[in-house]
């Protein structure tokens, strides 16, 4: 019997072995935020799970290359040769809205994308003692009271304004948007009831909301997102914002398809080990693995979006 | 409080482990080397280490991260005090004096004050974290935009003492920081500013490029240009510590590693910020202000003990309420993530063992950096005897790299080695460069928070009156600068008056 298990994975890994001889070199994976930041993080954690399921003693080289809300890395990744030896980390809205926004030296078009992994979906919060209590509460007082309601977002053109955009949009309301540098600031100015609002990712907000410092009005996914059964969606509520920040891994364009199918797999295995899944939890990642044709198409959808939203309210000065 | 004391007895037997003291000391260590190199810092040793720390314990990962941040806030007053080169942007105040006291030969002393002060201002720092964490960290949510505006002006007026000899000279320099601070995509309205449509230019310039360029390089240009250093003048180290009295600088701790824990809670500031308060304080408190800027022991002490007085204290928001006050703060927040400790008072509820332990090991790191900086102090003094031949390019080489490493980025490299040559001009004008430095890092809180708090409430300028804390700012800025100018203006004109009295 041992034997037999022996012979197979014999021809199993010399099948593998000539099938492609990929990656006989290490992979980078460009980082397009820095060293300590939410996606490096997240990286650096499930690089060795797809080496792992690469197998042949694969090697992923996380590199940062930070500036410019992303636009720095995701030029690096769109210019690298498309042979497979360059992959890298690519964040929604800032890989669609950077090229809206200013002359970008890449468009969607420059990436071939693997898989998605991340979709951390947008929510709306208020302190515990605030009387909104409600999407209804909302509306009203911002109805009563309008550019009163202050909310605060990690910044022009994050997912967070954008989602707020589309809330005011479609109901018709006016809120005042006050930009932080990042998620922290935004957290701070709304504990401390500096702001009225924080308009965060979920997997950000989850935490206070299981304290009981924060109480959350919705999150913006379709579903509800497993590590937030108790906040419902916004769709539920009657407001049909789906709004989040995407992050999954690409390629630049041109890149051989087998070479693509074979990240696709590792990426897979990769996201589903039961290791990584634990790691996952703790750092509440909010895990949402979408296959290569279907992620493109995902991305092509917002970029139509956000398209339509920059044509109807420009987010930034021009 | 109980319960506190009582965690922090079980955490000691789970963190005095060989395994764990080892990787402390090792991070140690590697934290004073990672300080006192220009370029380095305590960031991104901490970054580059996570990934390591990932196989670690979570102790011994988080201990050797505790002796990174400690070592490294007192690594940079190394060469701040040899070569006048600060190691970390913390380190800019201490060679105000830290580099006299050298020149003066007591370049042994300086760096024995300098690790002293470094030790007892992070022991302080930890014990207010250990104990107080829980009823501190609300401060970090008391300061609203107008707030943070006040207080990085009150940070601002404290050029008005870096000027003192010639003000226009300071005010010039100070400009040059405000506008480099402006430089990138504005935050409130996505506008790009003076960035000339180069992408490396839209988020900024980043503070250690500038201050590796204006810090390290001039030093080392001239080093270049002069490389016969007669031994024996400077190369003369007088041993002068063991008639030091020490128990003149402990007013000094007591006072710094104050103002240390405040700003380090005070999310936003950091140990930069810290240090040169409390020198500035320092130097107010003072009746003989002339010793300052001349080779002071206690111009040396103050800054010291408040940057690594700062390093616990930005950890208490960052635990208890998962708010990184700075960007060390920010990325061991990030390791803590990897090892599953979720920030928030929760952190203290169910991991209290781990989370006690690293409290704990910001303590017993400041202890080993005593030992260590003591086994080091011979070897580190053993730089100002180097051939100047080796020594510039070696500074060149090691600001190249380390500037290469924050983001990899050559054109940042190119912009340090700019800001080195008009650095290089500034000092042979006699322009000050530290009045740059602090406009660099407080103008642009000052400009974003005042124009969010005017944004938030709508309603002009008087928004910017309300609230207590800011009028405590208010006070202390009017206390600590508009009096002194005030007094100033008096006695000039009863000396006028006399003086016009005396001619009748």
């Amino acid at each position: 019997m041992k034997k037999l298990f022996t012979a197979a994975a014999v021809v199993v890994a010399s099948a593998a072995a000539a099938q492609a001889e990929y990656p006989e070199r290490p992979i980078n994976m460009i980082v397009a935020y820095s060293a300590g930041g939410g996606t490096d993080i997240a990286a650096r954690t499930l690089a060795p799970f797809i080496e792992k399921h690469l197998g042949g003693g694969a090697s992923i080289v996380v590199l940062n290359r930070a500036g410019a809300g992303g636009e720095i890395g995701f030029t690096e990744l769109a210019q690298a040769e498309a042979d497979g030896y360059t992959i890298g980390f690519i964040n929604t809205p800032n890989i669609l809205t950077i090229p809206i926004q200013r002359d970008a030296r890449y468009s969607l078009e420059s990436f071939a994308p693997i898989a998605n992994v991340i979709d951390d979906p947008g929510a709306f919060s208020l302190l515990p003692s605030s009387d909104i209590k409600t999407f209804d509460d909302l509306i009203a007082y911002a109805k009563e009271n309008p550019g009163k309601v202050t909310y605060g977002s990690t910044g022009l053109g994050s997912d967070d304004h954008l989602a707020a955009l589309e809330f005011e949009r479609m109901t018709g309301v006016e809120l005042k948007h006050i930009p932080f540098p990042g998620n922290a600031d935004v957290r701070t100015a709304v504990l401390g009831g500096h702001i009225m609002m924080a308009s965060m990712n979920i997997s950000e907000t989850i935490g206070d909301v299981h304290e009981g410092t924060l109480h959350a009005l919705g999150q913006m996914s379709n579903e509800r997102w497993a590590g937030a059964p108790e906040v419902p969606t916004f769709k539920e509520e009657g407001y049909d914002v789906v709004m989040g920040s995407m992050r999954g891994i690409a390629a630049p364009a041109g890149v051989p398809a087998d070479v693509i199918a074979r990240l696709e797999t590792a990426l897979k295995a990769a996201v589903d080990d039961p290791e990584f899944q634990e790691k996952a939890a703790q750092q509440h990642l909010a895990l949402a693995y979408t296959a290569s044709a279907d992620y493109l198409a995902e991305l092509e959808s917002l970029s139509a979006t956000f398209n339509a939203l920059w044509d109807n309210t420009p987010w930034v000065q021009q | 409080m109980m319960d506190i004391i009582q965690h922090i007895f079980d955490a000691i037997p789970l963190l005095l482990t060989f395994k764990n003291v080892l990787a402390m000391v090792v991070g140690t260590a590697i934290g004073i080397a990672v300080g006192a190199l220009p370029g380095l810092s305590a960031t991104m040793g901490i970054a580059v280490l996570i990934p390591l720390t990932f196989t670690m314990d979570p102790i011994a990962g988080l201990g050797m991260i505790a002796g990174i941040y400690n070592g490294a806030m007192y690594g940079g007053s190394i060469p701040a005090i040899l070569l006048r080169i600060p190691g970390t942007p913390a380190g800019v105040a201490t060679v105000f004096d830290g580099y006299p006291m050298a020149q003066k030969g007591q370049a042994k002393l300086a760096l024995r004050i300098s690790l002293v002060s470094s030790s007892i201002g992070s022991a302080v720092s930890a014990v207010a974290l250990l104990l107080l964490a829980p009823p501190l960290s609300m401060i970090a949510l008391k300061f609203g935009p107008a707030d943070y505006f006040w207080l990085a002006i009150f940070g601002l007026m404290t050029i008005a003492v870096l000027l003192s000899s010639n003000p226009v000279k300071g005010l010039l320099s100070a400009a040059f920081g405000l506008y480099i601070g402006m430089i990138g995509i504005d935050m409130m309205t996505g506008i790009e500013r003076f960035a000339f449509d180069q992408l490396e230019l839209l988020s900024g310039v980043n503070i250690i490029v500038l201050l590796t360029g204006l810090y390290a390089i001039p030093p080392a240009i001239d080093l270049a240009l002069n490389p016969v250093k007669p031994v024996g003048e400077i190369g003369k180290i007088e041993d002068t510590t063991r008639n030091f009295r020490w128990s003149s600088l402990v007013p000094v701790w007591i006072k710094s590693s104050g103002i240390g824990v405040i700003t380090g809670i005070i999310p936003a500031l950091g140990g930069n910020v810290a240090a040169l308060f409390a020198w500035n304080e320092q130097r107010r408190g003072d009746p003989d202000k002339d010793k300052y800027g001349k080779g002071a022991p206690e111009g040396v002490a103050a800054p010291e003990c408040a940057n690594n007085a700062d390093t616990a204290a930005t950890l208490i928001p960052a635990l208890t309420l998962g708010i990184p006050g700075s960007s060390v703060a920010a990325v061991i927040l990030g390791a803590l993530l990897v090892h599953g400790l979720m920030p928030g008072p929760q952190l203290f509820r169910d991991k209290a063992d781990i989370t006690y332990a690293f409290m704990l090991s910001m303590l017993v790191t400041s202890g080993l950096m005593l030992v260590l900086g003591t086994l080091g102090a011979r070897a580190f003094v053993n730089v100002l005897k180097m051939p100047t031949q080796l020594l510039a390019p070696m500074i060149f080489v090691m600001s190249t790299i380390g500037v290469f490493a924050i983001h990899n980025s050559m054109f940042e490299v190119w912009m340090m080695l700019g800001f080195g040559i008009l650095g290089y001009c500034m000092e042979k004008l006699d322009i000050p460069t530290a009045p740059a430095v602090l406009a660099v890092i407080l103008g642009p809180i000052a400009e974003e928070n005042l124009r969010r708090a005017l944004l938030i409430s709508g309603e002009g300028f008087l928004s910017l009156l309300q609230g207590p804390i800011s009028w405590i700012l208010i006070t202390l800025i009017v206390a600590t600068t508009g009096l002194p100018i005030l007094k100033k203006m008096l006695l000039r004109q009863k000396s006028n008056v006399s003086a016009v009295a005396g001619d009748e």
